[in-house]
């Protein structure tokens, strides 16, 4: 996060995470498509020749809130191959959140677990401990045959601490969602621990509820947050490192 | 945040270049002459001045006609003043975001002033202009005002002359412009991001890389400060066994030659027995002793230009007792060309060919052949193909001792581990052949301390050869 208080700026990176294929870089399109003209900017994507992401993809928004606030959010997607390691973990740097893009398949099981623990090690290498990284899950490829079963994904998201999306990225199915809720759940981590609700003298709620309609949002934020299937929205309290 | 990761990679900074977009300059992602191409193209096209300025106000490319109007009024005292006046007054337009001014000169030209912006941040402005609103049909009477010196009748010719362009036109070109100008700066910010992660990773996977060698660095320090502790233990230990052994033997001896008294023919037999054991038992100690010294280091060689001949002729003189009590043949077969003196020492050359020897008399039945032979070889690598054979050849010349049995054989992988200390192919081959399984190891190690080499191959029908070189000119130890 970067906070810029004579521009009154406030510039937050989310990031997309997954193993190989799960639909992270599908996320941003179908993001970029919902987003307002006025915030969004140029999706940029830095992709190898079959069409992988080799870097990242970059996705730029910004909104302006009340008494001129400007809230840049930069959402980046890292290239799931496990040869990439070290870029992933360039990307992870600084990220304020992270949506961890899941494949529903269930022969992709031990990709997504594997995913997980790289990671927990890359956070790690950047010295921010897992459970104090506003993340949220979305199960993606929900159209696909031979998936894990709703009710499964409920049993298993209610045992656990994040908040958990089902989605079919490809159809825009869940995508808002996914990043309405990172957004929130960033937000209220950040404001716990920066209060930039004194700080910028704004009621975040009202300026969430800006954003999410600016990016197509018709039903109000509690109604988007109470879609997941299990987990829970507790702020993640991270004290900036010396 | 950026605070808690700068200590772990203060060279990578990201985040400067996609999340503080702010410290992007214009200047940083355009390329000047493209620009300058693009500003050329729209002139050409519309026959009106551009200018492009940067946030600070540097001029970055124009492509700009002095009008004839403007010549004349700039020839004016009263004219360069209000001209000055004006052109500040547009310098100073700072339009917002998006949003683009027009600005009229008191000549009755217009100037339109537009910001170049990127990801939401106005990076610098373009400036149209001047050019005549095409509804402006006569000589505006401001201009009069603000030169009164004009001549008007000149005002009326040189005004027309000035391109004249609907607004809404002028609006269009604009925007054009931006967009191809949003096009250049993506691709700009997009190939620096690009060259960037590159950067990146690479000095990302440097650092692992390097991080892997510095652990694989302690681990090998701590494994080779262990085979020293050991060979330190292993000498120890000998020296501390020898002691008491050479006791054992000593008095054994004495009491076989009867100084404590006459001994029945049983006793005399058991003190033989307890003799034999114990040299062969002191045998194995100085083995132990020979290859800890080998492993430390502390073994000298003694170098002399030696004949190995007569060495080998020795080797198989001392063998033929234990030879002809197992009807084994050795033989040693005389070179066909005579063999140059090389630099060896002859005592441990002595003992690596008495080692072989033994070892092939040892596994070879009865009725088989031990047979020994020397001759002048060439070390060239056989992959090279012959390449630089001519400048290679001499350098690579080496005598190889050949040791040829008829026994069991070794097949091809186990070539290697044969001369590992306390290696045997076969654990129940100690019962059968005995032997402690070190003297493979001691040749290895003192072929190696000579900077030759020892290789194993086969001997048809059945058998094995140990083939030693020897360089023949000095090269440094390893």
């Amino acid at each position: 996060m970067q906070l810029d208080f004579a521009a009154r700026e406030l510039t937050v990176k989310l990031v997309y995470y997954g193993p190989a294929l799960s639909g992270k870089t599908t996320n941003l399109h179908a993001l970029h498509r919902f987003a307002d003209e006025s915030a969004r900017g140029r999706l940029m994507t830095l992709e190898t020749r079959d069409d992988r992401t080799l870097f990242f993809d970059l996705l730029p928004l910004r909104f302006k809130g009340e008494g001129d606030l400007a809230l840049r959010l930069k959402l980046f997607t890292v290239p799931g191959q496990v040869i990439h390691s070290s870029t992933r973990r360039l990307v992870l740097q600084g990220a304020d959140g992270v949506a961890f893009i899941a494949d529903s398949q269930l022969a992709e099981t031990q990709n997504n677990a594997s995913a997980f623990l790289d990671l927990k090690e890359n956070l790690k290498a950047h010295g921010v401990a897992l459970r104090d990284m506003p993340l949220v899950i979305q199960y993606n490829k929900r159209d696909l045959p031979s998936i894990r079963s709703e009710a499964e994904l409920v049993q298993m998201a209610s045992r656990g601490r994040e908040p958990v999306f089902a989605a079919t990225a490809t159809r825009g199915d869940g995508v808002l969602e996914t990043f309405i809720s990172l957004l929130h759940l960033t937000w209220t981590s950040l404001d716990a621990v920066h209060d930039l609700r004194a700080k910028f003298k704004i009621n975040p709620d009202a300026f969430l509820g800006e954003v999410s309609q600016r990016m197509g949002a018709t039903a109000p934020i509690d109604e988007i947050l109470l879609r997941r299937l299990g987990g829970t929205f507790t702020p993640r309290r991270r004290e900036s490192a010396p | 945040m950026t605070g808690s990761t700068a200590a772990t990679h203060p060279e990578v900074d990201l985040d400067a270049l996609t999340l503080n977009t702010g410290a992007i300059r214009l200047e940083d992602l355009i390329d000047r002459s493209m620009l300058q191409d693009v500003i050329r193209s729209v002139f050409s096209l519309f026959g009106i001045s551009v200018r492009v300025f940067a946030a600070d106000g540097t001029l970055l490319s124009d492509q700009a006609e002095q009008q004839p109007l403007c010549r004349v009024l700039n020839q004016l005292p009263d004219g360069r003043a209000a001209c000055a006046t004006h052109v500040n007054t547009i310098k100073r337009l700072a339009p917002e975001a998006e949003q683009s001014v027009e600005h009229d000169c008191f000549s009755g030209a217009r100037y339109h002033v537009a910001p170049i912006t990127y990801d939401g941040r106005v990076l610098g402005r373009i400036i149209l202009g001047p050019y005549l609103p095409a509804e402006l049909r006569e000589v505006p009477p401001g201009l009069l005002v603000a030169v009164p010196t004009l001549d008007p009748a000149k005002a009326r010719e040189l005004l027309p002359r000035m391109p004249r362009a609907r607004s809404d036109t002028v609006q269009h070109v604009i925007a054009h412009v931006r967009s191809v100008l949003d096009l250049i700066l993506f691709s700009g910010h997009k190939a620096l991001l690009t060259s960037q992660m590159h950067l990146a990773s690479v000095r990302e996977s440097y650092r692992e890389l390097q991080d892997k060698n510095a652990r694989l660095q302690d681990a090998y320090d701590r494994l080779q400060e262990l085979d020293r502790l050991k060979s330190n233990f292993i000498a120890t230990v000998s020296h501390e066994l020898r002691t008491p052994l050479t006791s054992i033997i000593g008095y054994s001896e004495m009491l076989c030659e009867g100084i404590a008294g006459e001994l029945t023919s049983e006793q005399t037999e058991f003190l033989l027995t307890i003799r034999e054991k114990g040299d062969q038992l002191l045998a194995l100690i100085m083995s132990l002793l020979d290859l800890s010294k080998l492993e430390s280091g502390s073994l000298t060689i003694q170098r002399e230009n030696a004949d190995v001949v007569p060495i080998l002729e020795d080797v198989v003189s001392s063998l033929l007792p234990t030879s002809r009590k197992k009807s084994v043949n050795v033989s040693f077969v005389p070179p066909s060309s005579p063999v140059p003196r090389i630099p060896v020492d002859p005592g441990k050359i002595r003992q690596v060919v008495l080692n072989l020897a033994e070892n092939a008399v040892k596994f070879t039945p009865a009725d088989g052949r031990v047979t020994l032979s020397v001759s002048v070889a060439s070390d060239a690598d056989p992959d090279e193909d012959g390449f630089g054979f001519a400048l290679l050849a001499a350098a690579a010349s080496v005598v190889e001792i050949r040791v040829a049995d008829t026994g069991i054989g070794i097949s091809a992988d186990q070539r290697e581990k044969v001369f590992d200390a306390f290696y045997q192919i076969d654990s129940s081959s100690t019962r059968e052949y005995g032997g402690t399984g070190l003297g493979l190891a001691i040749v290895k190690r003192l072929v190696d301390a000579h900077g030759g080499s020892v290789r194993i191959e086969d001997n048809t029908p059945h058998g094995t050869v140990f083939v030693v070189s020897l360089p023949i000119s000095l090269s440094p130890a390893p």
